[in-house]
């Protein structure tokens, strides 16, 4: 395999990610993320408070380390679901056409043209709101995308010869789906996959910022940018600190993406 | 000119909505402030609001925003001055007779609706008629409650007459839910184009964008200053503070408190604090569970340090306050079981009830409502947590908030209630046995019943105070709700803007005294 | 044929949004009632609830309230928003136009940045230029819109006074130089963050073709490298990179609300938002309505370009 840099730098930076989001959750941080202390309020950022304090005297750092554990958790679990399910969907959907593929797209297209704002908004009222709806929500938002951007190249894929060839010798559909179509769309995937991680993560922000963001005391990376957005001229620091550290994890996942692509994907692999 | 003995009565924000961040306002007072009667000069002012009205129907009206507009188009009966005392509006002076039941007013000659038809006693007495009809289903229904019929003996006479004394009703009738409308209007017709006697007519309306009004010349008491005033729907506050900034809106009302720090931080827009009627609140439900017991409340209340909850929510600004809000009947805050936070106490109580293992109480929290709730909500969860009394928190979108406060389906809720003038207004409606909203405030008892009744009948000013002062220590030692306290309104002006008097119910009807250069 | 099931396929899912949507916004919490008058609901008697639900047709079945609704939207008749005082189809008919606009100027700035930057990264990788190519994308999809949005405006707003979002809002046809200064500030948030998939999306495509035969053959040919890059590689990169733009904008229509909120535009979005709040369901549904038949005739657009441009999918 290539060495690529990409993935090295994606790797490390989500590894130091994933030691401060692991020892989250094994109770391994300076302070209780949620436990409040006044008299400490809007501390700057010291020996004793790393990134400071926030206005209930909450340690931002061991918050935000907590935050990187609940965010990477939403969106880990949204994309699995939306990948797996869009993905297969696209393949049913490219390769047989078809009924399916007017069921599938029909299903598709209804989701697709909700605007996602409505669909969060129905959800996170109609369901307990909790880190696992909202992970719900953000999979039935992204289900579509992936079935649109696999459909589009395993219709051109139908047509090449190797799978018509395999059509030839016999084999059954889905083995032809998975053995010589899928593997064709990997980059694809892998590439939206990357992308709806650190999308993802940023949907969460962006319902947080509506106010349908994971409830609180429980830190999420969003929640926190959002609180802190007008605390920006009182405690810099409260604003500051989860917003790197969003961008961090999101370049992270980039980075990574990109380096499982640049490995991972037979056709680029020893070409270049 | 009789104005009552009863100045400070009123109810300004008649049902103001509880939620929605502050508490709605009376219409015009004709003399709190001198004018010149307009003159021809005069500029448009644009005042930056994150929404514009729901409704333009005066008598359904209960947002913020709506309230705000439609006090500047319509004119009622009586008006509050700056002070909140009750003043003459469309009538001229009142009177009431010897045993209380019969309530005269003399309404001012020469008045036009905006249409140009002569405002008379018929239209008052067509207006009064109508929202006492349930089919109208008019918000201010339950404040006419003692009213058995109204009577138009001559064109500038109207005469109420009641079941029994009733000392908060000239101020009921200050507020914009009380409009008079002309007998020849409907909803429809009035939601299309507004009919009213106010120092503003509507100009032009753009939905969702903008609502512009323009100086009404006929008015009857001193004319506007302004030309016009653009009420510009800006969505986002963070984003009206940068259309002050950029000189775009001259005059805004924020109730955030680092809103308005942001808006002061930049140096070129002033922001002036005015003390607000309406009040921060845990609502108790002594009708559900565990709740039931006194002594859970109470450990609850000696849990809770008001302040911290004061300084971490709201960044201090506001004050710790107990049951009534309004300057003139004013609990005294520490007159509680638990004047400072007491542990121990607290211990004590839950010992009592049998609970000192420690209880749960299911709480709803709006979120976006008004910018501090969570905060408390989260606070308050920390600070009773380490009295063993668990708040398990639901934080909810607001209408699924509104749905669960409605039914009174929780233990316990963080609110922010609109606060008025008179005590009566504030909390006949929560705490009486028959009061309308006794169901969501969960509690109620004989002797509330009584002192209630009392201050009603009551005319004389330190007698009402007497009685309301042993309602609002009923009230904290039987600890229905938790009173939290009570925060600012934020009115940001850039310079130039000169003569707006911000007042305690959050209400815009001096914009007729301001100007702009 | 062909087109007669197309049709059957898009009423199919204009129906689906219509059920749909219908359902949830009576799954959601509150009615027209309890969002106009908030807590003050409480108060309201049993007589008085009765005259509102009357007031606002929520006194009718379920199943009727539907069927007339969707048979008024086949005669036209959106239905009427008693807030704004306007008919839904007005309101669309001004709204919509601002969205499409602002989604138009977005796709275009991010393909400007987007298109030649992701040609120019995969020009040659691993070097400055494909470096330049991450960070721009990176940078694009990492800082959220809100953020951004907000930063630049007060940041605008306050050291350069520039802020011509704070004014009264000027449609095209009112004032084109202030539209388009209005419109700037959000096309320029949106369209940065959408550049960063379609620069991806080009720097992927363009390296995949580049790796095939035609490729190889052609410039074994001696086809000059400039026709090469723009007709051969572009030319064959232009399917997934159409797809994602259509994807893009198609999300546009209904998720440029955060944008529209702070920056005052008064698009479908905020439509749609003021609506939910409002609990106005006729406003909710139609508009919903329009947005998705606008995406069915996105995705049209876009399958059609595919024919146009693909080879292979036209050879079938």
């Amino acid at each position: 395999m290539r060495r690529s840099p990409a993935l090295l730098g994606g790797a490390v930076i989500l590894a130091l990610l994933a030691v401060v989001a692991v020892a989250s959750f094994a109770g391994l941080l300076p302070y209780d993320p949620i436990a409040q202390h006044p008299p400490s309020r809007f501390a700057a950022p010291s020996g004793a408070h790393l990134f400071g304090t926030d206005q209930f005297g909450r340690d931002v750092f061991s918050r935000v380390a907590s935050g990187v554990g609940n965010s990477a958790l939403i969106a880990l679990v949204a994309v699995a679901f939306a990948t797996a399910a869009g993905t297969l969907g696209g393949l049913v959907s490219g390769f047989y056409r078809g009924v399916a593929d007017g069921a599938i797209g029909g299903v598709t297209n209804v989701l697709f043209a909700f605007p996602p704002l409505l669909l969060a908004l129905s959800l996170a009222s109609v369901l307990d709101r909790n880190w696992f709806t909202i992970a719900v929500a953000i999979a039935i938002v992204y289900v579509p995308i992936f079935v649109r951007v696999t459909r589009g190249p395993v219709l051109s894929l139908r047509e090449i010869e190797y799978v018509r060839a395999a059509v030839s010798t016999g084999m059954s559909r889905w083995q032809i789906m998975f053995r010589h179509v899928l593997p064709n769309i990997t980059s694809i995937i892998v590439i939206q996959i990357a992308l709806s991680l650190s999308w993802a993560v940023l949907t969460e922000a962006s319902l947080s910022f509506l106010g349908l963001g994971t409830p609180p005391p429980a830190p999420s990376l969003g929640s926190m940018i959002y609180e802190a957005r007008s605390l920006v001229f009182v405690a810099p620091w409260t604003l500051i600190a989860p917003g790197a550290v969003v961008v961090l994890l999101v370049v992270g996942l980039n980075l990574l993406g990109d380096g499982l692509r640049d490995t991972l994907d037979p056709r680029n692999r020893g070409r270049r | 000119m009789p104005r009552g003995a009863y100045s400070a009565v009123g109810i300004a924000a008649a049902l103001s909505l509880a939620l929605t961040a502050c508490s709605s306002s009376s219409s015009p007072s004709g003399s709190a402030a001198t004018g010149d009667g307009g003159g021809d000069a005069g500029k448009t002012i644009v005042v930056g609001v994150t929404s514009d009205p729901d409704t333009l129907f005066p008598w359904k009206a209960t947002q913020f925003q709506a309230v705000n507009v439609l006090q500047n188009l319509y004119g009622t009966l009586t008006e509050f001055d700056k002070d909140l005392n009750v003043v003459p509006g469309l009538a001229e002076s009142w009177q009431t007779s010897d045993d209380g039941k019969k309530l005269t007013l003399k309404l001012r000659q020469g008045v036009t609706f905006a249409d140009g038809s002569t405002f008379g006693s018929e239209d008052v007495k067509w207006s009064l008629d109508k929202i006492m009809d349930e089919k109208t289903a008019a918000v201010a229904r339950a404040s006419l409650s003692s009213v058995k019929s109204v009577k138009a003996p001559d064109a500038n006479t109207v005469v109420l007459e009641l079941n029994g004394p009733d000392a908060a009703l000239p101020a009921n009738l200050a507020t914009v839910n009380m409009a008079m409308l002309s007998s020849d209007d409907t909803e429809d017709k009035l939601n299309a184009t507004p009919n009213g006697t106010g120092p503003f007519t509507l100009k032009n309306r753009v939905p969702s964008q903008s609502i512009t009004l323009a100086r009404n010349d006929a008015y009857w008491g001193d004319k506007a200053k302004a030309a016009a005033v653009e009420f510009r729907v800006i969505p986002d506050e963070s984003s009206i503070v940068s259309a002050m900034q950029s000189g775009n809106v001259q005059l805004s009302v924020f109730d955030d408190p680092l809103v308005a720090q942001t808006a002061e931080a930049g140096g070129t827009i002033t922001v002036a604090k005015t003390p607000q009627l309406s009040y921060h609140v845990l609502q108790l439900n002594a009708t559900h569970g565990d709740l039931k017991d006194v002594n859970v409340r109470l450990a609850i209340q000696c849990a809770i340090d008001r302040k911290q909850v004061l300084d971490t929510a709201a960044l201090g600004e506001g004050e710790v306050t107990g049951p009534i809000t309004a300057p003139a009947f004013k609990s005294d805050p520490n007159n509680r079981p638990c004047p400072t936070r007491d542990l121990a106490k607290a211990a004590d109580y839950l010992a009592k009830a049998g609970k000192a293992s420690g209880v749960t109480v299911k709480t709803i929290v709006s979120q976006g409502e008004y910018a501090t709730s969570v905060n408390e909500a989260q606070n308050l969860k920390a600070q009773l947590a380490e009295a063993k009394i668990n708040l398990d928190l639901e934080v909810l979108e607001s209408g699924a908030y509104v749905d669960r406060w409605v039914a009174a389906d929780f233990d316990a809720a963080v609110a922010l209630n609109g606060g008025r003038p008179d005590p009566d207004g504030s909390y006949g409606r929560y705490f009486t046995s028959d009061g309308n909203l006794n169901k969501v405030a969960g509690y109620s008892s004989p002797e509330l019943d009584k002192l209630f009744a009392e201050g009603k009948a009551t005319t004389d000013q330190a007698a009402r105070k007497g009685i309301y002062d042993q309602v609002s220590t009923l009230l904290e030692q039987n600890a229905p709700w938790i009173w939290l306290f009570s925060g600012y309104t934020y009115t940001a002006t850039t310079a130039g803007v000169q003569g707006f008097v911000p007042m305690a119910s959050g209400s815009l009807q001096f914009l007729r005294t301001t100007s702009v250069s | 044929m062909r087109l007669r099931n197309r049709i059957l396929t898009t009423v199919g899912t204009l129906f689906g949004v219509a059920v749909l949507v219908f359902v949830m916004l009576r799954a959601i919490p509150g009615d027209q009632i309890t969002a106009g008058l908030g807590t003050e609901a409480a108060a309201l008697t049993p007589a008085q609830r009765q005259a509102l639900e009357q007031y606002y047709g929520l006194d009718q079945s379920l199943f009727t309230q539907f069927f007339s609704w969707l048979g008024n939207m086949l005669t036209g008749n959106f239905g009427y928003s008693a807030r704004q005082q306007q008919s839904v189809l007005d309101l669309t008919l001004h709204s919509l136009p601002v969205t499409i606009e602002l989604a138009v100027l977005s796709i275009v700035l991010a393909l400007l940045i987007g298109v030649p930057l992701g040609m120019l990264a995969a020009s040659r990788t691993n070097s400055a230029r494909d470096a330049l190519g991450q960070v721009v994308s990176l940078a694009g999809l990492s800082v959220p819109a809100f953020l951004l949005a907000t930063t630049l405006l007060s940041v605008f707003a306050a050291s350069f006074g520039f802020n011509p979002n704070g004014q009264g809002f000027a449609t095209l046809a009112d004032d084109p130089l202030l539209n388009l200064r209005q419109m700037l500030l959000p096309a320029l948030v949106l369209g940065f963050g959408i550049a960063a998939p379609i620069l991806r999306t080009t720097r992927t495509a363009v390296l995949e073709v580049r790796s095939e035969d035609f490729v190889r053959t052609a410039r074994a040919k001696g086809v000059p490298e400039r026709r090469l890059q723009v007709r051969h590689v572009l030319g064959n990169a232009l399917v997934p990179i159409v797809t994602m733009t259509g994807l893009q904008f198609g999300y546009l229509l209904g998720g440029a609300v955060v944008v529209e909120q702070i920056f005052s535009v008064p698009g479908i979005g905020r439509q749609v938002l003021l609506g939910i709040q409002q609990k106005e369901y006729a406003v909710v549904q139609s508009t919903v309505l329009v947005i998705a038949l606008a995406f069915v005739l996105v995705n049209l657009l876009t399958d059609a370009l595919y024919r146009v441009i693909d080879p292979r999918v036209r050879a079938s």
